[in-house]
């Protein structure tokens, strides 16, 4: 539990919120908030694919389908349907989900790495493809444009408005987003259903002889993964206003999210939220040097999997632990 | 010739075997014996280098193992029967027997699969099949062909009889004496405790990963202990 | 659909088929030796585009010996992959997703290094065969028959290794048990080493028969990279045999769906086939056949 959590989870989280609320206040320009907000929106994705890769220990390698799913089923019913972005987001989720619960009862029955790890990259690929050719709705690879922004919304005499060029409320929108997200989980996962969650990753066979019933939880784990990452999407939908099919459902979305996971720590929860901050405030640092982002991401990678594997998040632990290195040959290849 | 000294094993965080000291001398026929899960199998597993020790030593006529790679024992004339029979199973008989010599020269190697087949002449006729598609009686004499390809001074061998008819039991049995008549040391483990010590010149009684027991293959039959726990329980269910 | 139009389909379904086959039968051959999944394999294919290229258009060498010294190249390059990025992280826990994960990386790194070190540059290599073979109304350039049959006898060549020479037995051995194999001497590493080497020739030789028809460039690997994986779970995972099968098989549907479907629809028909077969058989079609 420790080892996932860490020690008194709702207390940083409590701090983050702290110190997401203390932002607006400082004497940031609209270029910084931009940052922060992208940070925010990745960090719920990373932490919804976190679930599944590192929390339940199935290694899907496709969520970024997910993400493009929730974002163009949202866009695409705000857009023809006129209906408010506060509701198409919950048809995003709900579609990604449905996507999820798809794709994962085949490879749910199949206790095999590869199958998992390439069925969920292969429908990656078919989700990209289908956003990328259904032209007359989605204009491929040109993009699609002019997606509404979230509604504003106006307390007293003052008005929020959203989208991207609204820095202010757009991070503000991406704050409490990013907390209710991070709360909602923890509080699942801190219930039976994460212990259960933890059990079945610890051990399949020892969990199904307490007689958990192991393909509907993961079924379960899964839709509620591919929803959390499908609203990600519906919210950076409506805040960037302009989606192509590479860029949500591509490679370098796989990548970047990956490294984010792999540097925070797969598996601990709090880990994707410390990868996302530091590489995407990397990648802005380093953005002169745009070619050469996914060859640092790559190398990120490697090095991560080699020095920490257990990412910054267990760079702490894993030093306290040096002496129950798992011993060659024992881990399974499933 | 064969010494494990004080050898501890853990998979991941769990201690299997504790302090651990087995000796083979030159021609013997040693059996450590013990019930399920007693980590008898592991011994065996550590000493031909399978299963890596977390600290204790493998001796092997004075030179030190520990720590090298299983490829060189079989060079250094020590090979395995793995529990099960663990053949190549979509590989021929004949591949498989073969393979037990490749640590060898090939001219050796087929000198070597001669003497083999003239041991256990009754592998001949099934060279060519398939070794997952033979019965389980004619995969342990495959298995013990293949172990005796490397010319082994000491042949271990894992469960020798586990999942054999009674019929196949004794012929095994025949063939372990026969082996060892022609000078290899045998270190063997098996649940039953008549048949361990009953065939062998010492014996061990291993116990949830301790030696709690050693003499010869009669001092162990009389010894109260096994008599009682071991010789008794199983008079009491046959 | 005219006779000559059917054929024409087969014939250039037999073609990508061929390639598949290449690609994947290599993936098989390391994963149900190794169990690894290595996903920098694409990037085999692009090392040695760029490297028939440099041969063959830049130095203006005989194809022949520039495809030999391509191959060889690339076979040090998949043995250097495995001993410095796979090997080591073995003996580690989780291992199994950890290689998943490092070699993802190592894949974007190469792609990226490509990208920077020569551009973006599309850039293609000349026919190494000239001339079209015309039978009735089917007209087929020699140079794609030619793909068809060189990967065919390279493929026959690989099973002639695997089930008739020494190094074939005990990559089968280790293959079929490895701890068996280690117990008669069987040295791991080496089989291991030796695995990645003919999967990277097996790679290489796909991309030097593709490197006349398509472009060379820093990303040409991605899309090979997933139809062979997908061909190595059509086949069962692992089975050397049912990846070729597979690999066939995949490339007659996806030109076959041309006839009935525009081409940008074409990976979606072939990945959805895939899932589809999961659904049904998720062993694969051919499963039960391995090394």
């Amino acid at each position: 539990m420790t080892e996932v959590f860490g020690r008194r989870p709702f207390l940083v989280l409590a701090l983050l919120a702290a110190a997401l609320l203390v932002v607006p206040f400082l004497p940031l320009n609209d270029y910084v908030l931009h940052i922060l907000t992208v940070f925010l929106i990745f960090s719920v994705f990373a932490t919804g694919w976190n679930l599944t890769l590192g929390i339940l220990g199935l290694k899907t390698l496709g969520h970024h389908a997910f993400f493009a799913i929730g974002a163009y089923l949202s866009a695409i019913t705000a857009y023809y349907g006129g209906v408010s972005p506060w509701l198409t987001v919950w048809v995003g989720a709900l579609s990604a989900a449905a996507a999820g619960v798809f794709i994962g009862f085949p490879i749910l029955r199949i206790r095999s790495m590869p199958h998992v790890a390439i069925v969920t990259l292969a429908f990656a690929e078919i989700v990209r493809l289908v956003f990328s050719n259904l032209k007359d709705i989605t204009r491929g690879e040109l993009g699609f444009w002019g997606i509404p922004p979230f509604d504003p919304i106006t307390v007293g005499d003052m008005t929020v408005r959203f989208g991207i060029g609204n820095a202010v409320g757009s991070f503000a929108l991406a704050a409490v987003f990013f907390l209710a997200v991070h709360l909602a989980l923890l509080l699942l996962l801190t219930s039976r259903t994460g212990l259960t969650f933890l059990a079945i990753r610890d051990s399949e066979t020892a969990a199904e002889s307490l007689g958990i019933r192991l393909s509907a939880w993961k079924l379960f784990a899964f839709g509620v993964s591919a929803a959390v990452v499908g609203l990600s999407g519906a919210v950076y939908a409506h805040y960037v206003m302009i989606l192509t099919p590479t860029s949500t459902a591509g490679p370098e979305m796989l990548i970047t999210l990956l490294a984010m996971i792999i540097v925070g720590g797969v598996g601990r929860f709090f880990g994707p939220i410390a990868g996302a901050l530091l590489l995407t405030v990397l990648s802005e640092v380093l953005r002169e040097f745009g070619d050469f982002r996914m060859l640092l991401y790559g190398l990120v990678i490697i090095v991560f999997v080699f020095v920490a594997p257990h990412g910054i998040a267990g760079l702490r632990l894993g030093r306290l632990r040096k002496a129950e290195r798992a011993e060659p040959g024992t881990a399974g290849a499933t | 010739m064969l010494r494990l000294e004080n050898i501890d094993v853990h998979y991941g965080a769990t201690q299997v075997l504790w302090d651990v000291s087995i000796e083979v001398g030159e021609g013997e026929m040693v059996a450590v014996m013990g019930p399920n899960g007693s980590g008898k199998s592991t011994v065996l597993k550590a000493a031909m280098g399978l299963k890596k020790p977390s600290s204790g030593r493998v001796v092997l006529d004075g030179e030190e193992l520990q720590g090298r790679s299983a490829t060189v024992r079989p060079r250094r004339g020590m090979s395995i029967v793995l529990e099960r029979r663990r053949l190549f199973p979509r590989m021929s008989v004949r591949e498989n027997i073969m393979l037990g010599g490749y640590a060898r020269p090939s001219a050796e190697a087929h000198r070597s699969f001669d003497w083999v087949l003239d041991l256990l002449p009754e592998i001949r006729p099934h060279l060519d099949a398939t070794a997952g598609k033979l019965s389980g009686g004619q995969q342990q004499m495959v298995a013990i062909a293949r172990g005796l390809m490397a010319r082994p001074r000491v042949l271990l061998m894992d469960e020798p009889f586990l999942g054999l008819s009674p019929a196949m039991v004794k012929n095994v049995f025949a063939i372990m004496k026969m082996i060892n008549g022609e000078g290899v040391a045998i270190l063997f483990n098996e649940q039953n405790a008549k048949l361990s010590f009953a065939m062998s010149h010492r014996g061990y009684l291993l116990e949830s990963g301790r030696v709690v027991l050693s003499g010869s293959g009669e001092e162990m039959l009389e010894h109260p202990e096994v008599k009682r726990v071991y010789l008794g329980v199983r008079e009491a269910v046959s | 659909m005219s006779v000559a139009g059917f054929l024409e389909l087969v014939i250039n379904g037999l073609i990508s088929g061929s390639i598949y086959a290449l690609i994947g039968s290599g993936i098989a051959l390391i994963y149900g030796t190794t169990r690894v999944l290595n996903f920098a394999h694409g990037e085999l294919l692009m090392i040695a585009g760029y490297l028939v290229f440099f041969f063959a258009v830049t130095l203006g060498w005989n194809v022949f010996l520039a495809s030999l010294l391509t191959l060889v190249l690339v076979g040090a390059i998949g043995a250097l992959i495995q001993r410095v990025t796979i090997a080591p992280l073995l003996a580690r826990e989780d291992w199994a997703f950890r290689v998943i994960a490092a070699t993802i990386g190592l894949s974007i790194f190469l792609q990226s290094g490509a990208q920077l070190v020569f551009g973006e540059r599309f850039q293609s290599v000349p026919y190494f065969f000239r001339g079209v073979l015309v039978l009735g109304d089917l007209r087929m350039p020699w140079q794609r028959i030619a793909i068809f049959l060189i990967a065919l006898a390279i493929m026959a060549v690989c099973a002639l290794i695997l089930y008739r020479t020494q190094l074939g037995r005990i990559v089968r051995a280790t293959a079929q048990d490895a701890e068996a194999a280690l117990a008669v001497g069987i040295p791991s590493g080496l089989v291991h080493t030796s695995v990645f080497v003919i999967s990277a020739v097996l790679a290489g030789a796909g991309a030097i028969l593709l490197s006349p028809l398509i472009s060379v460039n820093p990303w040409m690997g991605i899309s090979y990279l997933l139809k062979g994986f997908a061909v190595v779970i059509l086949g069962g995972l692992g089975s050397f045999g049912g990846a070729v099968a597979a690999g066939f098989l995949l490339g007659l549907i996806e030109s076959f769906s041309v006839g009935f479907a525009p081409t940008e629809w074409r990976d979606v028909i072939a990945f959805t086939f895939l899932i589809a077969v999961i659904w049904v058989r998720p062993n694969g079609l051919f499963s039960g056949r391995e090394a």
